[in-house]
């Protein structure tokens, strides 16, 4: 479709759309004063996210980050404010030491980064214009994290293994302690 | 039979995204003093870091799938942060009564 002389696809109207909807989300993490309106407000900016990795033509990545993400981390963020209900109290510009500066290193931060992506010669032929179309789907997926990556694979369970009993560990009432 | 989507995409648009996620997320880190806003904010530079891996497996010419995957194992090691991270937020608040990060000074007690 042309608008204004330019040639607009579908895809890229949907991924302004996504982009826009994730950078005001993730500004409305930063800037909330209410930390559980901030939770909520990752939850809008992690399925964004995953809006865009549809995007990438990475559709189980997708799934995945809306149910993992938004469905488990969200949940455990909120439930974590909930055990915690003073936190909600704490103003932003009282949490603050000097906004202006953090503002402007995350902005020099930014500016190094956008001219670094606007001055990079994408190597002819291994970086191509758009998305590849081949098929990247969940078979691949499986067949990689089972074949080249399997050992990282398991290490992984046993991560999620430690960090199951270290979280009740650390989170757990000390009621019989130095006795 | 290359189904021609047009995309239109170039790959500096999810890099640029990627870079203003990691820049909120670092403005956020630097601003934010109550520890769940700093994990908050450590999310937002996690997801970051993982369009951009995402973005150059699936712009390739062949299409790698080791984006992807690099990409799952950075999200399964962002929910053990977070499991961690709130059960030290949890156990603070139990025993001072705030998860103020900067009068957080003791390790034990």
């Amino acid at each position: 479709m042309h608008i204004f002389g330019l040639f607009i696809t579908g895809y890229q109207v949907a991924f302004v759309a996504v982009a826009g909807l994730t950078v005001l989300a993730a500004v409305g993490v930063v800037l909330v004063p209410n930390i559980l309106r901030a939770a909520l407000c990752l939850g809008v900016m992690l399925m964004g996210v995953a809006g865009l990795y549809a995007l990438m033509n990475a559709p189980f990545l997708a799934v995945v980050q809306v149910m993992i993400y938004v469905g488990a981390i969200t949940t455990m963020i909120i439930l974590a404010v909930f055990l915690s209900n003073r936190v909600m109290k704490i103003g932003f510009f009282q949490a603050v030491y000097n906004p202006l500066l953090a503002a402007a290193a995350a902005g020099v931060m930014f500016l190094f980064l956008l001219v670094t992506v606007a001055n990079s010669v994408w190597v002819q032929g291994i970086v191509e214009k758009t998305p590849a179309t081949k098929d990247v789907g969940v078979q691949s997926v499986a067949t990689a994290l089972l074949q080249p990556y399997v050992f990282p694979f398991e290490l992984a369970s046993v991560v999620l293994l430690a960090v199951l009993i270290g979280a009740v560990v650390i989170a757990k009432e000390d009621t019989a302690d130095e006795s | 039979m290359s189904h021609s989507l047009a995309y239109g995409i170039p790959i500096s648009w999810f890099l640029t995204v990627g870079a203003m996620l990691f820049c909120i997320g670092l403005f956020g880190m630097m601003v934010r003093r109550s520890a769940i806003g700093m994990l908050l904010s450590i999310e937002l530079m996690l997801n970051a870091a993982n369009i951009n891996l995402v973005a150059f497996g699936s712009y390739l010419k062949l299409p790698s799938i080791a984006g992807q995957v690099f990409a799952i194992f950075v999200i399964t090691l962002a929910a053990a942060e977070a499991a961690v991270g709130l059960a030290i937020v949890i156990n603070i608040y139990r025993n001072e009564q705030h998860i103020d990060a900067d009068k957080i000074s003791v390790m034990k007690m």
